[in-house]
């Protein structure tokens, strides 16, 4: 019993230690590939992570960077962090981007056709770079309009998000339509 | 069951071809449909679950339109999509895996991962449903009513085909009765009639002292009395051949017309500053009424939140529109045909030529004032984040100050005063730019007015006109201005009144979800005995927090409840007191079903004493007689010293009537926990729930608070949840939960030889406490 009761002791420590670190994965020490379904999978040494979840840590100000690659099931403990992807092959960025995109699905905005204002919401009509795009927001709720920098980030009533990559790129008049919402 | 739908329902062109093709296998369990490819590539998907089948159907191409809520969706064309068939049985695994927005549905088919599709938000609930009953279907588990049926969620209005800008919000801004809120609004008005009244009376009195103005100063002072004239109107109703006289008169008259009608600005200024606080006042009285009969459950649903944060706005909203819009519709109408009548009558021709004019005002008044509002409210935005960041500053100063950081929030106060200067310069500048455009609308109509009218006066056309009378025409023309802007924008302001006053009703009329049987079994005195049989219960849809809970906790004797966070520990304590309902399962507290008690003897009989303090602004006496407001100063103090605070209270300079909360005299931890601890005392429940307690206080204060917790549960039936197991030791039974399930059951010592979950927690937090000499 006593043994038991030190292993069990011993075997938290230890969790709690390797939790403390961060293990960053690098091509060197580990290799991407894509599950039978779809999805993106992970060796590192000799262990076969399998399905994988990846997590931006900065899904805003670093989006290839600082990525948090997890476990699918269970816990979702983490495996390790991606510093670069840029610093993996061709195939695992694509890989890991592709994950990232269903993710963080967030159609980019090109054009602003039309924002109606009725009855307390706003309609948008745009061109995202998933086709012609219609959705609602609610006028004057927090958050449905915000700017980092120079990106933009609208949230609908269904808190779908949207994004506009740089304010500054669009044309005059839209950027009158955008500017009472900002 | 009427406001609920099966999830069978599948669209009647889909289904009919689905049976052409011969897929229907077995009978339709759910359907849902998705809007992605698993490339989050739009692209309409379905799912068909049958007792034998999941079907996939999948649209041919990816489509270049996307509609969300609050647009008509696009018809669905399901004769060329791709169907594939998966046997029930070749599935397992199944994943609904939940994205930043949206999801993916996934499972595996012989063994192999399939993604079926992605998804966005709207699409969510119903995925869930078909995973969960496919799930449900795979285990050979029966699949309850409450997967198979889901409320009704039609994304339109079924009056006028308009899409519900909120999904979650059924109401249709276009065709609510408007008239039937607006009615029932005025209800808030009945003890005001008089005053009202007094209101309508003043405004239209107002009004017609307006009126009069245009044609005292214009035709009566130019044509009668300035030109002397013999054959005069005037002379002819008053005999006085003295001009002098006359003009004095006349000036007098139009001083007075001025003075009534300031007056009767003022008497109806004062008859407002009396009605409105009051109107205000009680339309909050009775929404902060109607929120105490509410269960827990609307507080903490988000479209419910933010209507609460809306309600005291809207209060003002639709009070001001009763005072400053409805009563001056019909002195604005009479001023309108007043004008006309007057301007048609003098010159039909110039007045039609004027009025024409005339619509530039509204386009003026529709296309700038709703900008005009945004930047109004984004300058109001940008104050109200200064003072949130002002705020921060001065609370967090200790903080600014350790880490050295007075130089960055200077800056940082600097940029946000900057967003102040700038929205303020916008809206100034766009206020100006309003009132320019305005005025030159008004302008061109009075321009028109007067260069077109002196080709009267001067004979060049037809029919002659003098030229007061061209100022009086001028006048009216000038007069018209405030009516037309009024009609521009009232009928926006109806609108968006009537919207506010929706919000009040909707949490007027709200149910409790919780509700007390309408004939509840009164028991005075409980014993504590508590039984919960096959209890199932989740905060969210198909999302369940307690798993078939059964267990008996005898009368005096004390559960320690064990488990991780979100276990489900506090939810247990919850639906015993009935905060709220079990989905199924019964719970019975002395053989009596809880749902059949009266809510003040349950709630009488069950204290709580949880982690988080509620301490109000009041004297710490009257904090703890909260439970029990006739308690006298012995019966206080009696529970403050059993709860071990008297000491700390009585070293405070005010003691018992220190004012604590908000803006009072600030505890510390373990002080207001012990207040609440003596506060329950006072209750003197028969059941004492104890949820984590101590958890927020050091050892030292721990120890005090045990000490004093000893006190209160003799001789009640005490349920403690605890973290720090040394704190169940007295319990005569654990239970360990375990995503919602009792895992593991039984006396400390029973536990301990299980070598289950408890023993392991248990040898985990004895052996640290050991390891850094706090143990005992």
């Amino acid at each position: 019993m006593i043994k038991m009761e030190k292993d069990i002791l011993e075997l938290e420590n230890e969790k709690l230690e390797a939790g403390l670190k961060i293990n960053y994965l690098t091509p060197e020490n580990c290799e991407f590939y894509e599950t039978a379904g779809g999805f993106a999978a992970i060796r590192v040494g000799e262990k076969d992570y399998g399905h994988i979840n990846v997590l931006r840590t900065f899904p805003f100000s670093a989006l290839w960077e600082f990525l948090s690659v997890r476990e699918i099931d269970g816990k979702q403990e983490e495996i390790g962090i991606i510093e670069d992807l840029n610093l993996f092959d061709k195939a695992s960025f694509e890989l890991i981007a592709k994950q990232l995109e269903i993710r963080y699905f967030m159609p980019k905005i090109l054009k602003i056709i039309s924002i109606k204002e009725e009855y307390g919401h706003a309609y948008w009509k745009v061109v995202t770079d998933k086709g012609t795009t219609m959705f609602t927001t609610v006028a004057g709720a927090s958050g449905a309009v915000s700017k980092i920098g120079n990106r933009i980030i609208v949230k609908d009533s269904d808190e779908n998000r949207f994004e506009i990559e740089n304010v500054t790129a669009l044309a005059p008049k839209e950027l009158k339509k955008i500017d009472l919402y900002l | 069951m009427q406001d609920r739908i099966s999830v069978a329902e599948i669209p009647k062109e889909l289904e009919k071809l689905l049976n052409a093709k011969n897929l229907i296998n077995g009978r339709v369990l759910a359907f849902a449909t998705a809007d992605m490819d698993v490339n989050c590539d739009i692209r309409k998907n379905v799912l068909i679950l049958t007792e034998n089948e999941l079907i996939h159907g999948l649209a041919p191409a990816v489509t270049t339109e996307h509609r969300f809520s609050g647009f008509k969706e696009l018809p669905t064309d399901y004769k060329d999509f791709t169907f594939n068939s998966f046997e029930v049985k070749a599935i397992s695994n199944i994943m609904v895996d939940t994205m930043v927005v949206g999801g993916i549905f996934r499972a595996d088919v012989f063994s192999t991962e399939r993604a079926f599709c992605a998804f966005t938000n709207a699409y969510k609930g119903r995925i869930n449903r078909l995973a969960e009953i496919l799930k449900k279907l795979i285990n050979n588990e029966e699949i309850g009513e409450d997967l198979l049926f889901q409320e009704k969620q039609e994304a339109f209005c079924p009056k006028c085909g308009t899409p519900y800008p909120e999904a979650s919000r059924k109401i249709c801004p276009k065709c609510m009765d408007k008239r039937k809120i607006f009615f029932r609004l005025a209800s808030f008005f009945k003890p005001h009639t008089f005053g009202i009244f007094i209101i309508c009376l003043m405004s239209i009195l107002g009004s017609l002292m307006g009126s009069l103005l245009p044609y005292l100063s214009g035709s009566l002072l130019y044509d009668e009395v300035l030109s002397k004239a013999k054959n005069s109107q005037i002379l002819k109703a008053i005999p006085i051949n003295d001009f002098s006289l006359l003009l004095l008169m006349l000036v007098l008259t139009m001083v007075t017309i001025v003075v009534l009608q300031q007056l009767f600005g003022i008497i109806k200024g004062v008859v407002v500053a009396k009605i409105v606080p009051n109107v205000v006042c009680g339309i909050k009285n009775k929404v902060f009424k109607a929120v105490q009969q509410l269960s827990v459950s609307f507080f903490t649903g988000k479209r419910t939140g933010g209507l609460m944060a809306r309600v005291t706005e809207d209060a003002n909203q639709v009070s001001n529109i009763f005072i400053d819009g409805i009563p001056f519709i019909l002195p604005n109408i009479f001023l309108i045909i007043f004008s006309f009548v007057v301007m048609f009558s003098e010159n039909w021709i110039l007045a039609i030529v004027t009025v024409i004019s005339l619509p530039l005002i509204i386009i003026v008044s529709l296309k700038m004032e709703p900008i005009m509002w945004h930047y109004y409210s984004k300058d109001f935005q940008a104050s109200r984040d200064m003072r949130a960041r002002l705020n921060d500053n001065v609370t967090g100063t200790r903080v600014v100050k350790a880490f050295g950081r007075e130089k960055g929030e200077a800056k940082a106060l600097n940029r946000a005063n900057d967003v102040i200067k700038l929205t303020e310069w916008n809206s100034v500048d766009f206020r100006n730019k309003f009132t320019a455009m305005f005025q030159f609308a008004i302008v061109i109509a009075s321009v028109l007015a007067w260069s077109l009218g002196a080709f009267f006066v001067l004979k060049f056309w037809e029919p002659e006109m003098s030229y007061g009378t061209l100022v009086t025409f001028a006048g009216y023309v000038s007069l018209l201005s405030g009516p037309v802007n009024f009609f521009s924008y009232i009928f926006q302001w109806w609108s968006s009144s009537m919207n506010s006053a929706q919000r009040i009703f909707e949490i007027l009329d709200a149910k409790p979800e919780v509700v007390e049987n309408p004939n509840p079994i009164r028991v005075e005195k409980l014993k504590g005995e508590i039984v919960l049989e096959n209890v199932t219960f989740g905060y969210e849809e198909n999302r369940d927090v307690l798993k078939n809970i059964t267990l008996k906790v005898d009368a005096g004797k004390m559960l320690g409840i064990v488990g991780k966070s979100g276990a489900g520990k506090s939810t247990l304590a919850n639906i015993i007191t009935r905060l709220y309902d079990a989905k199924s399962g019964k719970i019975f507290i002395d053989g009596i079903n809880i749902r059949d008690m009266a809510f003040s003897d349950l709630r009488k009989n069950i204290a709580m004493v949880s982690q988080e303090t509620y301490i109000f602004k009041a004297s710490i006496f009257e904090n703890i007689a909260y439970a029990n407001p006739t308690a006298d100063k012995k019966a206080v103090l009696k529970a403050a010293i059993a709860a071990g605070a008297h000491d700390f209270i009585c070293k405070l300079p005010d003691g018992y009537d220190t004012i604590v909360g908000t803006g009072g005299r600030s505890l510390s931890g373990g002080e207001r926990q012990r207040i609440s601890i003596a506060r329950a005392i006072l209750a003197n429940p028969k059941i004492l729930i104890l949820d984590e307690a101590t958890a927020a206080v050091d050892t030292e204060t721990e120890r005090k608070i045990q000490a004093a917790l000893s006190e209160l549960i003799k001789n009640r039936t005490t349920l403690s949840i605890a973290h720090r197991l040394s704190t169940l030791r007295d319990a005569d039974e654990l239970i360990v939960l375990e995503d919602g399930k009792i895992v593991e059951q039984g006396t400390h010592a029973q536990l301990i030889k299980l070598k289950g979950t408890y023993f392991k927690l248990f040898q985990i937090q004895t052996k640290a406490l050991a390891m850094r000499g706090i143990g005992d």
